[in-house]
């Protein structure tokens, strides 16, 4: 029977060298002052607890009785690529917002995702990616007053926008 | 007795039709701030302070309030329905909450909640009326000292969200408390662990935080085929049933009673009663190992406390003009844009406008529940939508909510990073809750400590001679002291330490 031995080792090391980390760089900010703790002082010893509660996480994971690995730990390969596609969509949204503008990014994400996650058909893709790109986007900045970015060819939009005005 | 004549008086004028009309307008655009994500209650009503300037005071002043209460319940729909907080203050809901919607209870969810935030701001607003001055003066005493003390007990409390291991729980208290350390220090100003990102300045959002953690991975997981789908929830099945009606009665009383009490006190914020709240329930129940899979306890308690809270933050404001949070003090802008100074004499030069605010309270939050009610099954049949048309609704949802926050896309990156991270915890076991109490508690614990010490000149025991701080650190010692007890007891079969 499979444990999660090997994951929560792993884990524990990761957290024992994100402690380290933390812990160096908490020493190069003022540990205290005349007042009392400076900014140095809380992380310091937050990383020092962290570091303790990883050796102790490694300690019951190699040498107490291991849980046993839930089934569902390992994914299947259709389930990864689903995954993977929601990450990829939202990187789309991350680099692109800014740059193309919410409506032709979100014109992307839409359809990609809809395709992607499963069979939806043509005209419930392209109506559900006209309502979350350009109704979202007019909702958001004519009623809530909320701004959303602007793309370099958002005038393609001009006739649009001018019903709003 | 002088205050019910008021409060009748208040009623009178409340209930005229133009008055029921701001207050419904109020509470419908609260619910629909709390659904979205990434509009807060403080930006929502910050939104639409502008529309109530051609209105007269009372009415802009009950449409305010409102849209404050509102938007606590509004949160709760997004939370029980697709695991993404709609607004910060749920995010807790949303470990029981989801639960339940996954077994097909999120009716049952959503009725507890609109019941429990009727009861608990009620009682809170009865408490405004009855108890508001004796109650400010025991709330001003709390100092530095006494805000470090409460937010230890706080802390102690996140080992109670532990769900199998109290040191993975621990682990992910110690995180959230690092994560909080990010941005700028709050005594001295410096930047701490930006490492030079302009955008980390302000730290690390609680909607980001949140978003990731409980939308962005769930999403991830239930894609990837670990997370069972969500149960489509039968007409019938919308109402709770009579032993959850039962279970839900003394965590509707306690959440009332820690909402309230936390109301009273300027600078606590709306999360931490949702949390201690949350943390108490469990503490106190007989199947603790339950929570997180569908107690309507869960749901219960920090939904009333969040209602309880925003009802009850409304007493310093009104008895010694002090607002107690963000969108407090976008209140008292309205009353002072209307030519009123919230205060002691607010009552002694227009007392019909404090008891008429006052009492549509009452009439606010009972609007609240008429009209959400009827509209569970309504938000309960968004669930029926085909799964790849879910996911991509709930992403682009988390999308916006992340950017609109800081208009950053900087967030918008790091909800995902903290995507993967929920994802990483969850298949790891290790409770998120922890997390995001910590990330709430640490900077206010920091700051608290630091100009305690700086009260006392670098001297502890300024802790242990305030007679409200040691007996918070007491109640403190012992929660901790009965987590490690039970760290330390024999391990059972279904319960690795």
């Amino acid at each position: 029977m499979q444990t999660m031995k090997r994951p929560y080792q792993v884990t524990a090391a990761v957290l024992l060298v994100l402690s380290a980390f933390v812990a160096i760089e908490s020493l190069k900010l003022k540990y205290y002052t005349q007042l009392g703790p400076g900014p140095g002082f809380f992380p310091f010893w937050l990383a020092l607890c962290l570091a303790a509660l990883s050796i102790v996480m490694f300690y019951q994971a190699t040498f107490r009785p291991a849980e046993p690995k839930p089934e569902d730990f390992r994914f299947s390969r259709r389930g990864i690529l689903r995954a993977l596609a929601m990450c990829a969509a939202w990187v789309w949204a991350v680099v692109m917002l800014e740059r193309l503008g919410y409506r032709l990014t979100m014109a992307v994400f839409f359809p990609f995702l809809l395709l992607t996650l499963g069979r939806v058909r043509w005209p419930i893709v392209v109506a559900l990616s006209l309502l979350g790109s350009l109704a979202v986007y007019y909702l958001f900045t004519r009623v809530l007053s909320v701004p959303l970015p602007i793309g370099p060819f958002d005038g393609i939009f001009g006739p649009i926008d001018a019903l709003f005005y | 007795m002088d205050a019910f004549q008021h409060l009748m008086e208040g009623f009178a004028i409340c209930l005229q039709w133009q008055y029921l009309l701001f207050a419904v307008l109020g509470c419908l655009a609260g619910t629909l701030i709390g659904v979205l994500p990434g509009v807060g209650p403080a930006a929502g009503t910050a939104m639409l302070l502008p529309l109530t300037f051609g209105m007269p005071p009372i009415g802009a002043i009950i449409m305010l309030s409102a849209i404050y209460y509102g938007s606590m319940y509004g949160g709760t729909i997004t939370s029980v329905l697709v695991n993404v907080p709609g607004e910060a203050a749920s995010a807790i809901t949303c470990l029981d909450g989801y639960a339940m919607a996954r077994k097909g209870r999120a009716g049952a969810a959503l009725a507890i909640a609109a019941i429990g935030s009727f009861i608990g701001g009620n009682v809170a607003t009865l408490g405004l009326v009855l108890l508001a001055l004796p109650l400010t003066a025991v709330a001003l005493k709390f100092g530095p000292p006494e805000f470090f003390s409460l937010m230890l007990v706080g802390l102690t409390l996140a080992t109670t969200l532990a769900s199998r291991s109290v040191v993975r729980a621990l682990v992910s208290a110690a995180l959230g408390l690092l994560l909080a350390m990010v941005g700028m220090d709050p005594v001295l100003g410096l930047p701490r662990f930006t490492f030079g990102q302009k955008d980390l300045l302000d730290g690390i959002g609680i909607v980001p935080l949140a978003m990731g953690l409980f939308g962005v991975g769930e999403l991830l997981l239930t894609a990837e085929g670990s997370a069972a789908a969500v149960i489509r929830t039968k007409l019938r099945d919308m109402w709770p049933s009579w032993p959850e009606f039962k279970a839900a009665i003394m965590p509707i009383v306690r959440g009332t009673g820690i909402g309230f009490f936390l109301g009273l006190i300027p600078g606590v914020g709306v999360l931490v009663p949702t949390f201690i709240a949350y943390a108490v329930e469990k503490k106190v129940s007989k199947t603790p190992e339950k929570f997180g899979t569908g107690m309507i306890e869960g749901v219960a308690a920090p939904e009333t406390a969040n209602n309880a809270y925003c009802n009850a933050a409304m007493i310093p404001l009104f008895t010694l003009g002090v607002p107690g949070s963000a969108v407090i003090a976008i209140l008292m802008s309205a009353f002072m844009m209307n030519g009123l100074i919230p205060g002691p004499f607010l009552f002694q030069e227009h007392p019909d406008i404090a008891w008429a605010v006052i009492a549509s309270f009452y009439v606010g939050n009972l609007l609240l529940l008429v009209m959400n009610l009827p509209m569970i099954p309504l938000w309960v049949s968004f669930l029926r939508l085909s799964t790849p048309i879910l996911y991509t609704l709930i992403l682009a949802f988390c999308v916006i909510g992340a950017y609109s926050a800081h208009n950053s896309c900087f967030d918008v990156g790091l909800t995902l990073f903290f995507g993967f991270v929920g994802y990483a915890f969850k298949k790891l076991d290790i409770p998120l809750a922890p997390m995001i109490l910590t990330v709430i508690l640490g900077p206010l614990m920091e700051r608290a400590l630091r100009q305690s010490l700086e009260m006392s000149r670098g001297d502890f025991t300024i802790f242990f001679t305030r007679p409200i701080s040691v007996v918070m650190i007491a109640l403190a010692a012992l929660f901790l002291a009965t987590s490690l007890m039970k760290m330390a007891s024999p391990i059972k079969e279904d319960r690795v330490v």
